[in-house]
């Protein structure tokens, strides 16, 4: 039973360079699975080496279950980790490697040997393959090794770094559910490392995206896909990547291939209010409806990218603006070079501040 | 006279791939036989001619013709007590100069094996004694180091009620070893800490998450991992040692009495003193005939690296 | 996200601890450091007594303070001639031998097979097993009877078998680690088994060559067993000259250390410019 803390915990490598994590401040709840993402370089792996305490803090603390466990070592923080490329005992049989902490622990032998057959058993490892040694095993046992190693602790707190990142694409898909499975019904809080939004989406109950070492925001994935508070969420979040286009503001709206979208009142405000006079427009590619000519944005057609249940369009809209993407049904997709035309709803745009980048409140 | 047939096969693990042509067969034995060759001539042909010489009577100070003796060269090397004693003598200087040397080569591993200040210093200053020339390291020690009058070692040992004491004729034969080990503990401690230098730094902090102390994960993790590496450094090790003879000549010429003679200053002096070159022969075809046995044995540990090496 | 200077949340770790964990690391530098310097002693005094005359070599206490004087130098170097000359011939000739052998067989033995490639290089390595000084009577006869005895070139071919072994089997560990795509690549580019050598592997390999090539000189430069056994002058070599710098009487230890000096400098300065690809040559050619 604990929750994670994290108050202004930093970071900083060398004396010049910028914190790898810069005061993060982030609340874990008992039981949440919490997904921390970002790009490379974000700080996300440093934050979550700083909770296991692999990694010191430069300031601030971190708590497990209402302790300040800043100075505490590894191994009395009561967590198991599943590592990026797994870091399982070469030596050892996958028993041993599974009973290795419970045997640092004291735990008699029989005890041991229970505890590590009913998780192996939850990961459908078989009794063969708990005395082999971890060169013999594919990199899909291995990982249910590397999460068996950690289940069997009955820690109060699991720590994932990007461990689907080795795996083919299929075998991702297929372990990422199993994971989420798994966490749900051993209700262990666990805080998960990735770079992949998809796997942060379907994962976490809740997500706290990073970038250069910041917070940007942590909500829900539903409340991160709707309700982004800055660019670099929108762009981050949701696949395709979200279109974004530095747009010169007119009255009543945007202008954008050679037409004025029209803009949320409150955004108009706000943007004036700021003293703009261009912001950065964001439409997702699944909210530019094709419209038989009748749309407001046209452009031609360039590629298309069909994938079964729907098809990419990159399109090169009027006027010279970039091209952008729009998600469209795969049964009948325009073809390259045709000319087509967008309709989008006015609350689908998202507007941000062109310097900032900060949402503006629409 | 080699060793190989006495090999159990290792497991054949074909790496050649099937159904390769004889003219591509020769074009891969054609870079080998060079040294194959040469080193069957120069290695293997020396030691048919003392097979050949075991049997005979011959001394190189004397004109008279060598001639055939039968077996009585053996009889005499099994019925020398000085062969069994220089026998054993060698058994004992290399078992505890390569043991010793490993050990402490472990643990100058480990102590080097962190950022400190002056590490790279302290890496080159350890590494002198492998490099410096072996019969110089025997006078230099003989000498300066160990004399009982003016010795440094007497003088760094006073404090301790350490009084001149002439070390080569009190404990000769420790003093060899002494020197060996100071020789190859060096090579010990590089060699393990390439060992520990290779281990992936993420399964130390499993470790450490999983609550494995310091010692609980050398002991259970990185012990294990170094055992190819000092299984290595042991062979490698008893190759040389066994062989050594620059610092018996030099610190004690094999004395006093024969309290250091080795089997290599043993045939020397059969060879240089006694101008014995069948007796020389026959303790050399016995003294390979028990190398043979024991490297047996280590090739069996060759084998093990290199399944070793094929499964990483 | 509020700009809080760093240092005012500066983590105060609890004084006892780190305490403990400075004085933990400076007591292992230290350990680590006298270590080192025990180990080096020997050598220290070595330099330091060649340095000193001979009436300040052999006193008690030994002396830590003299005038400095080269004079057991400049009596070395009036002397060494000869010596220093067939040390180089032979240590350099068998290493190139060495290497023109053992590079073909390496690559025999690991980029492209033969057959039995294992029992190839176990053959090679049992021939280190077996005691060269078993066979010193009878290759001092063959080198008379050969009229090799007292040559360099006794000492170039002898240096060569004892050095291949470790050489071949280090060369091959490195042309292991050669990418298999960097071949094909080569290979779908047309090179030969030549080309595919001098263009792809050695340039690749050659640190690795580096550090063998080391080896072999620092074997090949300290032996003695076989330099004394087999020859007299035409072809004796530095630690011979060692030997004979001890006079059966007399004051002779500050010259016997300029002496130790010289003969081992050379090597000494040699591995600890390469300690890295030594390390690395030794480590590689041992498991990997």
């Amino acid at each position: 039973m604990a929750q994670v803390r994290y108050v202004s915990a930093s970071r900083v490598y060398g004396k010049n360079a910028p914190p790898a994590v810069d005061a993060l401040d982030l609340e874990i709840r008992d039981g949440e699975f919490m997904v921390l993402v970002g790009p490379s370089g974000s700080g996300k792996t440093t934050a979550l080496r700083m909770l296991a305490g692999l990694e010191p803090l430069d300031a601030g603390r971190v708590e497990i279950g209402e302790r300040d466990v800043t100075f505490v070592p590894p191994k009395d923080r009561d967590i198991a980790m599943v590592f990026q490329n797994y870091a399982l005992y070469p030596q050892k049989t996958v028993a041993q490697n599974m009973g290795f902490a419970l045997k640092m622990q004291g735990v008699p032998k029989d005890e041991r040997d229970r505890r590590v057959r009913e998780a192996a058993r939850l990961l459908d490892l078989d009794d063969q393959m708990l005395d082999r040694k971890p060169r013999q095993l594919s990199g899909g046992q291995r990982q249910r090794v590397a999460m068996g190693r950690a289940i069997v602790r009955e820690p109060r707190v699991f720590l994932m770094d990007e461990p689907l990142s080795n795996l083919d694409a299929k075998l991702r898909v297929q372990t990422r559910s199993q994971i989420a499975e798994l966490q749900r019904r051993l209700g262990i809080t666990t805080v998960y490392v990735t770079h992949d939004q998809v796997e942060a989406m379907t994962m976490g109950h809740r997500v706290a995206v990073l970038a250069r070492g910041k917070l940007q925001q942590c909500a829900t994935p539903r409340e991160l896909y709707d309700n982004p508070v800055n660019q670099f969420v929108a762009g981050f979040i949701g696949s395709p990547a979200m279109n974004l286009q530095t747009v010169p503001l007119t009255d009543g709206g945007a202008r954008l291939a050679g037409t004025v979208l029209p803009l949320p009142a409150a955004v108009r405000t706000a943007a004036s209010q700021a003293g703009l006079g261009e912001l950065v427009a964001g439409i997702r590619p699944e909210h530019l409806h094709l419209a038989n000519g009748s749309g407001e944005l046209a452009g031609e057609v360039l590629l298309v990218e069909d994938l079964g249940a729907d098809a990419l369009l990159h399109v090169r809209l009027a006027g010279d603006a970039d091209p952008v993407v729009a998600r469209t049904e795969g049964r009948t997709p325009p073809a390259p070079g045709q000319q087509v035309t967008f309709h989008v709803q006015p609350d689908d745009i998202f507007a941000f501040h062109p310097v900032t980048g900060a949402r503006l409140a629409g | 006279m080699t060793v190989i047939e006495d090999l159990a096969p290792p497991p054949k693990v074909e790496v050649r791939p099937r159904g390769v042509s004889r003219r591509e067969r020769w074009q891969r034995r054609l870079p080998l036989l060079p040294a194959l060759i040469y080193t069957i001539v120069v290695t293997q042909i020396p030691f048919l001619v003392t097979l050949y010489y075991s049997f005979q009577s011959y001394f190189w100070n004397t004109t008279a013709p060598a001639h055939f003796n039968g077996v009585s060269n053996y009889k005499t090397v099994f019925t020398t007590p000085a062969f069994r004693s220089a026998l054993w003598r060698s058994v004992v200087m290399t078992a505890a100069a390569v043991i010793i040397a490993m050990i402490l080569g472990v643990a100058l591993a480990v102590l080097l094996d962190r950022k400190f200040f002056g590490r790279g210093v302290v890496r080159t200053l350890l590494i002198t004694p492998f490099l410096i020339m072996p019969a110089a390291a025997a006078l230099v020690w003989a000498g300066p180091m160990l004399d009982p009058n003016f010795g440094l070692l007497n003088y760094l040992l006073a404090p301790f009620g350490v009084h001149h004491v002439a070390w080569l004729s009190t404990h000769a034969l420790g003093s060899v070893i002494v020197v060996m080990i100071w020789q190859w503990t060096p090579f010990m401690t590089l060699i393990v800490l390439a060992g520990l230098q290779s281990q992936p730094p993420d399964v130390l902090e499993a470790a450490k998450v999983d609550g494995a102390g310091a010692f609980a994960t050398f002991r259970e993790l990185t012990l294990p991992h170094l055992r190819p590496y000092i299984e290595l450094g042991i062979l490698l090790g008893s190759i040389y040692l066994v062989n050594v003879f620059d610092q018996v000549r030099l610190m004690t010429n094999g004395g006093p009495g024969t309290a250091t003679t080795n089997l290599p200053f043993y045939l020397y002096q059969q060879v240089n003193y006694a101008f014995d070159i069948g007796g020389a022969a026959a303790t050399g075809v016995v003294t390979v005939i028990l190398t043979i046995i024991v490297a047996t044995f280590a090739l069996r540990m060759f084998a093990r690296v290199f399944r070793f090496e094929e499964a990483v | 996200m509020t700009a809080v200077p760093l240092r005012a949340l500066r983590a105060r770790e609890p004084g006892s601890r780190r305490l403990r964990e400075v004085s933990g690391k400076v007591g292992w530098t230290v350990l680590a450091w006298v270590v080192a310097i025990a180990f080096f002693l020997p050598v220290l005094w070595m330099v330091l007594t060649a340095f000193k005359p001979e009436s300040a070599a052999e006193t008690w206490p030994p002396r830590f303070t003299f005038s400095p004087t080269l004079a057991e130098f400049r009596l070395v170097f009036s002397g060494w001639g000869p010596y220093v000359t067939h040390s180089v011939i032979a240590t350099i000739g068998s290493t190139i031998l060495v290497l023109l052998l053992g590079v073909p067989a390496a690559y025999a033995l690991s980029v492209h097979p033969v057959g039995r490639w294992r029992d190839g290089l176990f053959f090679f390595i049992s021939t280190k097993m077996l005691p060269i000084v078993a066979a010193i009577g009878p290759l001092y006869v063959i080198a008379l009877k050969t009229h090799l005895l007292d040559s360099i070139w006794v000492l170039i071919i002898l240096y060569t078998a004892m050095n291949l072994p470790l050489a071949i089997w280090m060369i091959r560990s490195f042309m292991l680690e050669v990418p298999s795509e960097l071949l094909e690549a080569a290979e779908l580019d047309g090179a030969g088994r030549i080309r595919e050598i001098t263009g792809v592997i050695l340039p690749v390999i050659s640190p690795g060559l580096v550090s063998t090539a080391l080896i072999c000189v620092i074997f090949a430069w300290n032996e003695l067993f076989l330099a004394l056994n087999l020859t007299v002058t035409n072809a004796a070599t530095m630690p011979m000259y060692l030997i004979s710098s001890v006079p059966q009487e007399g004051l002779y230890i500050a010259h016997l250390s300029a002496a130790a000096t010289v003969a081992s400098v050379p090597v000494i300065i040699v591995g600890w410019i390469a300690q890295r690809s030594l390390v690395r040559g030794l480590a590689m050619g041992a498991i990997k």
